[in-house]
């Protein structure tokens, strides 16, 4: 993998309208690319998955990605 | 005291229902208004935004947004409005609203803001017609938030951005990219007024706090960065003009 995919990769990430993702970093391994990051669902992190394999089917790929906690705060911050 | 919730990049669609439901049918106990700081939507479709709407109305207080990049990608803006409006959702485009919170007057203005960077390192009005373009754009947006915000008639003024108005905020994003994350001159907007609090969001591996080169203190709720439904900012008494403070 060159810089050249690495770009077309970010990109293909943001421009499909099933991923439409900008907050997912790709990191260039030995083997392949890591795609770290959070997305709002486990669906997200799958298409991202899947569109990569689709879209560079020779490319090794590991996925970090997690899902965005949405639990109530357990504290307010103070602005005096 | 006020207290503010806010949360931005929520990129709600329909796989995302009902996540943030359970954390904000709690929010009236913690929080007197909520700010969404844009990206409320995956792509900007109107169906997308009537999700928000299910998921962010009806909430019991005040919900006050500024639409982000992706609430314009499917240039669907006004079915968006639509949808948010019908659930009683205010959304700020270079204008404000005051909201009253026992007694005490707190004015929200708001812009989704534009990039082109932060001193030293920022874009110039100059050379071909689109990047001239794309620094008058900010330029435009951000003296609509700096003359909304002094023309604000209220006790304690908040700046609602997606965009972000200082570089602090950004740290953990390449430095590459700040040029597309904000602009200084939302910041030197925020300075013409005396504002209590800017919130923005749109910098998904940024950091919580800065400050604007006037001291008003800038917080990024951009989902990924905060990790909860939405921050809680207790604004305190000193935070509000002396006129509000003495029931004048």
């Amino acid at each position: 993998m060159n810089d050249y995919t690495e770009a077309e990769v970010q990109r293909a990430l943001a421009e499909d309208l099933g991923v439409a993702e900008q907050g997912i970093t790709v990191v260039r391994t030995e083997p392949g690319l890591v795609l770290c990051g959070e997305v709002e669902s486990p669906h997200r992190r799958d298409e991202i998955v899947r569109l990569v394999h689709e879209r560079f089917p020779g490319i090794e790929i590991a996925a970090d990605i997690g899902v965005t906690r949405a639990a109530a705060p357990t504290e307010a911050e103070e602005l005096a | 005291m006020i207290r503010i919730a806010a949360v931005g990049d929520v990129h709600i669609d329909r796989d995302v229902l009902g996540r943030f439901r359970p954390a904000l049918e709690e929010l009236p106990e913690h929080a007197d208004v909520l700010l969404l700081a844009g990206d409320l939507t995956r792509h900007g479709t109107e169906a997308e935004a009537k999700c928000v709407a299910t998921e962010f109305g009806g909430l019991g207080v005040p919900v006050i947004a500024v639409l982000g990049n992706h609430d314009h990608h499917c240039d669907e803006v006004p079915g968006v409005l639509a949808a948010l409006g019908d659930a009683g959702i205010t959304v700020l485009e270079g204008d404000s609203t005051v909201v009253r919170v026992d007694g005490v007057r707190l004015g929200v203005a708001g812009v989704k803001g534009f990039g082109g960077g932060f001193a030293g390192r920022c874009a110039s009005e100059f050379g071909e017609p689109e990047m001239k373009a794309f620094v008058r754009t900010t330029g435009a947006v951000a003296e609509r938030l700096g003359a909304a915000l002094r023309d604000l008639d209220c006790d304690v003024r908040v700046a609602l951005t997606h965009y972000s108005p200082v570089p602090d905020t950004l740290a953990g994003e390449p430095l590459e990219i700040y040029p597309f994350l904000g602009s200084y001159l939302l910041g030197q907007a925020i300075d013409s007024a005396p504002t209590a609090l800017a919130v923005h969001g749109h910098a998904h591996h940024g950091s919580e706090r800065g400050r604007t080169p006037g001291g008003v203190r800038v917080r990024n709720v951009a989902h990924p960065v905060i990790k909860q439904a939405y921050s809680v900012f207790n604004l305190a008494a000193d935070n509000v003009s002396s006129s509000a403070a003495s029931g004048i």
